[in-house]
């Protein structure tokens, strides 16, 4: 329970502070910290076009989207309390069911007949399908190095203590927080500033939904990005009692957000066919992460 | 019991020689349905508990034929009933476009029922030569089944295909059966399995690497599987859908039978199970990507699926020979589940695939498009199988991937380093399979039901009720248990017993644990449909009152939202098949633009399998070389022809005369 | 500690195989030798005083200073185009150098020496390998000589695993270093740069008899 309020909590600030610190690094003041909330609300209030072209696929996405990151945070612990559920093989389940929430975007992107909107869906389905094997190896690894199998009994019996967990435990998390990159489609490999053709990834497969879907669609992304920050933040809190396990989540996930936002800042993003050997490089690196693990676990010997 | 069937089989079979079309279908369909419910009776009996164990008096060349339907065999016979009950009455209605063709109906009707037999035999004797006898009824069937229409060349060539493919399997099958046969004496299974259990592990493997091969080939998994893209396409949608669904999964059976019966070393062979169908696996769904056929698309996504099936039996052996019971708990276990499920999402989409085809008259999805509005249903029954192909919640696609990922993650504890190389190389390889399987299948949906119609007459409407019931009949079993798992993972309790009872373990204490996950999958799936449809109720609720309009595709101003400037499936994988471009072989064709106003251009890509070019092709044409140099002994003239008879018979009688002359030169010179 | 640097170096070698610009192999190899510096100071603590000074000044000015300034040099002054022209595409270099990763592992988990240090054979091999497949799998010559660098780099390593018995080994690898810095770096392409003006490998083999 607790675990799901903070991660909802945190996602009503964390877009909010990604666009302050890109505009403060571009030496403007910037909009309020709530001021992505405000746009989600005031796009509730608004009317809806529906193109011709579409189908009751078009309608229904954006909440079997919204459904399934929101089944998803219910797996996420925080620390050492459980999340809402758990069990063995949740990462399992919390893999999948943000893949069925991206086949319906993806579906959905398709479904309005526009060229451009079939560009990134086909871009959007070939990225994450490579972010799949560095996710999962990277969670074997750690079910390797703790001995269990599920989200909950991972981070509650990680104990980082000497030079080389704390490597590892630094790598999965630069691993995870490019995974969030890809899925919530920042940088750098995909921008969210730009309108170009070229460019576009997740950006334009939302381009014609509008008012209630696209609430709901924006909510989904922040959603995402507190999720995945709660999954980085659950690295380091395994082993603090709550009173100081909130501070530091809190603490981290503001860091998380303000890395982004420096990220994109001063980063360009990648040529679009470099794009796929960088995520392939994310699975490497897992494989090293779990070459890490044996290392410590002496299965080398 | 028997006889009651093969009478069954022999009136129908009798009954559709003589009567008109329409009949001969609905004869076939009762005909199924009862011999279909008999089986199924005694296997739902055998998946309690109680066998059934008959024995039917042979001749004096193989023996007495016990007939046995056990756990494992009433698995598959009730897989096996559902998928054939369903195609039959999907066929009935599908095979009314050729109502003149009699004869041909005649030999269709007879093939169906002859391949619902062979099926059911094949999982229930257990004598080495009736096996065999069974096993080929079944494959000349298939092919009578495939070639129905025999007037394009292509389905011919397909057919033959696959006939010559499958005696190969044949031959190896024969081989093993033979070699136990001489060595013992006895064709009945228990023969094989006290054969085993005396000669060394080294031999057992060997011979059950020979049964493996024998029956890969009929299954598809790689490099053996050229047969399936071919033969897929060219038969007859219902015919399909059963080949796929339950056809291959004989091969299933075939393998997992042996393991029970061989004493072999577990280890070693699930090692090769798992790599083969790692393998299979990946490669069958990167192919399918860039296929443009729907057919051929599904075809290899039912190579895939026979990787799945065969990582999970591979894992199940693994954890045998390391005595880990959950893995081979779960491993078994998600490898029956997926056979199940299989069976069922493959053989709506094959329907689906039918519909499509008999409403628009092509397969290639660059021709479709847009058809979802005006066949709603159709489109619905194959989103839902696309979802559970795909491995994804809620439905049972998901329960199977994830107790065979359950099997690799609870291998990571009890793994050497070899071994856990292994489980990386599986578990990259079982998610790669499952990232593709969404990209190939998010394309074909969206191509061909989404978007605006590409190059399509405009009157198609849904197809009849006899061409849906089958659907909504499986999609409802798929839902089932995708949504109550726990109940058919108790089903699945005996057959996965028979593997493990060897082990001493308290079972129900296992299976609490793995039925208390699924517990909580259940829960937490029914709570994503019920927010899902809550979700949905939200939204129409908070637009009701505001202003919904509709208009054009806005695509950020690109007014012209026409057919032509929809994405294409080629351009829909177009990054990935740059990227896999060494593993595929794709034969661009374009005329290029050359003058300043340009007329009309053609591109056209095509695919081709590279194991198929390197495995069959090279090899048959080396064939054909080395008989071309014979090529001038058939030159048509009568004169030669009697000219070499004359040849043979001079050669007949004079040869010993010639042979005797010599000897005695030989001696006069001996005697020098 | 040098299990930490040992798995970055193995990351280096990732990031070489994606990279698209020449500088950046310079920038890798004197990340590498900044690594082996640190791995210097903390592993070899049986030898003396002075040569294990020796080794260190070694390390941190060839491997990491004097090396990349050159290379640098040499790319601005013979106007080499600063893109790597591999034959093969990036992705499929990514694969197959996490493959000779996995392969070496496989094979240093089959030696049953219980004295040498697996990590450490591991990371040498795979720098070796790697340095091998560059060498063959890119265009300009420039990149040849990167990667002997790196194949040195790997040789490096593993006399380090044995340095603290065998400290003679390890001098020998430095000499190794500073000869190639010396006659290949300095004399061979300076020359040839001059002679002849062009930087890839195709050209070279006008050279041939026939």
């Amino acid at each position: 329970m607790l675990s799901i309020s903070l991660i909802l909590f945190c996602s009503i600030f964390f877009a909010g502070i990604i666009l302050r610190t890109k505009s403060i690094t571009s030496g403007r003041m910037g909009p309020g910290i709530l001021q992505p909330v405000k746009d989600v609300i005031k796009l509730f209030r608004k009317g809806t076009i529906y193109s011709d072209t579409t189908s009751i696929i078009f309608r229904i996405a954006p909440s079997v989207t919204f459904a399934s990151v929101l089944m998803a945070c219910m797996v996420i612990p925080f620390g050492s309390s459980k999340g809402l559920v758990s069990f063995d093989g949740d990462f399992i389940f919390f893999a999948y069911i943000l893949a069925l929430g991206k086949f319906f975007s993806i579906i959905a992107a398709m479904d309005t007949g526009s060229s451009f909107e079939g560009m990134g869906a086909s871009r959007e389905a070939l990225y994450s399908m490579f972010a799949e094997p560095a996710f999962f190896i990277l969670i074997g690894s750690f079910a390797l190095l703790t001995g269990n199998t599920s989200f909950y009994k991972i981070f509650s019996s990680l104990h980082l203590g000497s030079s080389i967990t704390y490597m590892l435990g630094a790598l999965a998390s630069f691993v995870l927080m490019m995974i969030a990159m890809i899925e919530n489609s920042r940088m750098p490999v995909d921008d969210p500033k730009t309108h170009l053709e070229l460019t576009m990834i997740h950006e334009v497969m939302i381009l014609d939904n509008s008012g209630f879907d696209l609430g709901l669609i924006l909510t989904t992304g922040y959603l995402k990005f507190a999720m995945y920050g709660a999954l980085i933040a659950d690295f380091f809190i395994g082993n603090l009692t709550a009173l100081w396990a909130i501070p530091v989540f809190i603490f981290i996930q503001c860091l998380f957000a303000v890395m982004v936002g420096l990220i994109e800042s001063f980063m360009a993003r990648f040529r679009m066919s470099h794009n796929p050997q960088f995520i392939l490089a994310l699975s490497s690196v897992s494989f090293l992460i779990f070459l890490g693990v044996l290392l410590v676990l002496e299965k080398f010997v | 019991m028997i006889n009651i069937l093969i009478g069954i089989i022999i009136t129908a079979v009798l009954a559709i020689l003589f009567v008109n079309s329409k009949t001969k279908g609905i004869i076939t369909l009762c005909a199924v349905f009862i011999v279909g419910i008999i089986s199924s009776y005694y296997s739902l009996e055998a998946l309690l508990g109680r066998n059934l164990n008959l024995l039917m008096n042979g001749t004096s060349i193989f023996g007495q034929v016990p007939v046995r339907i056990d756990a494992l065999s009433g698995w598959f016979i009730l897989v096996i009933n559902f998928t054939i009950i369903t195609g039959a009455i999907y066929g009935f209605n599908y095979m009314k476009q050729y109502m003149d063709r009699r004869s041909d109906l005649t030999l269709h009707s007879i093939a169906f029922i002859l391949v619902h037999f062979a099926l059911i035999g094949i999982c229930s004797v257990q004598n080495g030569f009736i096996f065999l006898l069974l096993w080929e009824l079944m494959a000349i069937s298939v092919f009578i089944l495939v070639i129905f229409e025999h007037e394009k060349p292509d389905t011919i060539k397909a057919g033959i295909n696959y006939l010559v493919q499958s005696h190969i399997s044949i031959v190896f099958l024969m081989l093993g059966f033979i070699f136990v046969a001489y060595k013992t004496g006895g064709y009945s299974f228990d023969a094989i399995a006290d054969f085993s259990r005396s000669q060394s592990t080294l031999a057992g493997t060997a011979l059950f690497l020979f049964f493996f091969i024998g029956f890969a080939i009929k299954s598809g998994f790689v490099p053996f599987h050229t047969w399936l893209p071919y033969a897929h396409p060219a038969a007859p949608t219902h015919v399909s859908g059963i080949m796929s669904g339950v056809v291959i999964k004989i091969g299933i059976y075939g393998i997992l039978r042996m393991l029970l019966l061989i004493k072999t070393d577990y280890t070693t062979i699930g090692y090769i199970i798992l790599l083969v169908s790692t393998f299979t696996g990946v490669y069958g769904v990167m192919l399918a990507t860039i296929q443009h056929n729907l057919k051929k698309l599904l075809a290899y996504h039912s190579i895939e699926n026979i990787g799945i099936i065969g990582m999970g039996i591979g894992v199940g052996c693994i954890g045998l020979g390391a005595t880990n019971k959950w893995m081979a708990v779960l491993g078994f276990s998600g490898a029956l589940l997926h056979m199940l499920n299989h069976s069922l999402f493959k053989s709506v989409l094959f329907y689906s695939a039918g519909n499509i085809y008999q409403a628009t008259h092509t397969v290639n999805i660059e021709f479709l498009g847009g058809i979802l509005k005006k066949m709603p249903q159709t489109a619905f029954l194959f989103l839902i199988a696309a979802v559970a192909i795909c491995g994804l919640p809620p439905l049972n696609g998901f329960i199977s991937e994830f107790l065979i990922l359950g099997a690799l993650y609870n291998w990571v504890f009890s793994a050497n380093l070899l071994s856990l190389i292994m489980i990386v190389v599986a578990i990259g390889g079982l998610v790669l399979i499952g990232g593709l399987a969404i990209l190939c299948f998010t394309k074909a949906f969206s191509i061909v039901f989404l978007g605006t119609p590409r190059n399509i007459k405009p009157d198609i409407n849904e197809r009849g009720p006899w061409q849906l019931v089958p659907l909504y009949m499986a999609v409802a079993l798929m839902a089932a248990i995708g949504l109550y798992p726990a109940f058919f993972l108790r089903a699945l309790e005996r057959p996965v017993n028979l593997y493990t009872h060897n082990t001493v373990f308290n079972l129900n204490l296992l299976k609490v644990e793995a039925i208390d996950s699924l517990q909580t999958i259940n829960w937490l799936f029914l709570g994503f449909i019920v927010l899902v449809a809550g979700l949905i109720f939200l939204s129409r609720f908070m637009t009701r009152k505001r202003h919904v309009e509709s208009g054009p595709t806005w695509g950020c101003a690109y007014h012209s939202a026409g057919s032509k400037l929809q994405y294409t499936a080629g351009s829909y994988v177009r990054s990935y098949s740059k990227l896999a471009k060494p593993l595929l072989d794709i034969e661009k064709k374009d005329v290029g633009i050359e003058e300043v106003f340009p007329g009309e251009k053609h591109f056209e890509t095509d695919s081709y399998d590279k194991i198929e070019r390197v495995f069959i092709d090279k090899p048959l044409n080396l064939l054909s070389r080395v008989y071309d140099l014979f090529l001038f002994l058939q030159n048509g003239h009568l004169q030669r022809y009697i000219l070499y008879g004359i040849i043979f018979i001079t050669g007949v009688l004079c040869i010993p005369l010639i042979i005797e002359k010599m000897m005695i030169l030989i001696n006069f010179l001996n005697n020098l | 500690m040098t299990n930490v640097l040992l798995i970055i170096f193995i990351i280096s070698l990732l990031y070489v195989s994606i990279a698209n610009r020449i500088i950046t192999y310079v920038r890798v190899l004197a990340l590498q030798g900044v690594i082996l510096f640190g791995v210097t100071f903390l592993q070899l603590h049986a030898i003396e005083t002075w040569n294990l000074a020796l080794i260190m000044l070694e390390t941190i000015v060839f491997k990491a200073i004097a090396v990349p300034v050159f290379l640098s040099y040499l790319i601005k002054r013979n106007k080499i185009t600063r893109v790597t022209e591999p034959y093969l595409p990036n992705f499929i270099s990514l694969i197959i150098i996490t493959m000779i990763v996995v392969i070496t592992v496989l094979l240093a988990n089959s030696i049953q020496d219980t004295h040498l240090d697996k990590i450490f054979f591991i990371v040498s091999l795979s720098t070796l390998f790697t340095g091998l497949y560059f060498i063959a799998s890119r265009k300009k010559i420039i990149t040849h000589v990167m990667g002997y660098l790196m194949i040195e780099n790997g040789v490096f390593v593993l006399s380090l695993a044995v340095g603290n018995e065998m400290p003679n080994l390890v001098n020998l690898g430095i000499m190794l270093d500073v000869f190639a810095s010396v006659l290949i770096l300095g004399i061979f392409l300076n020359k040839i740069g001059d002679v002849f003006k062009a930087a890839d490998v195709d050209q070279l083999s006008n050279l041939k008899d026939y």
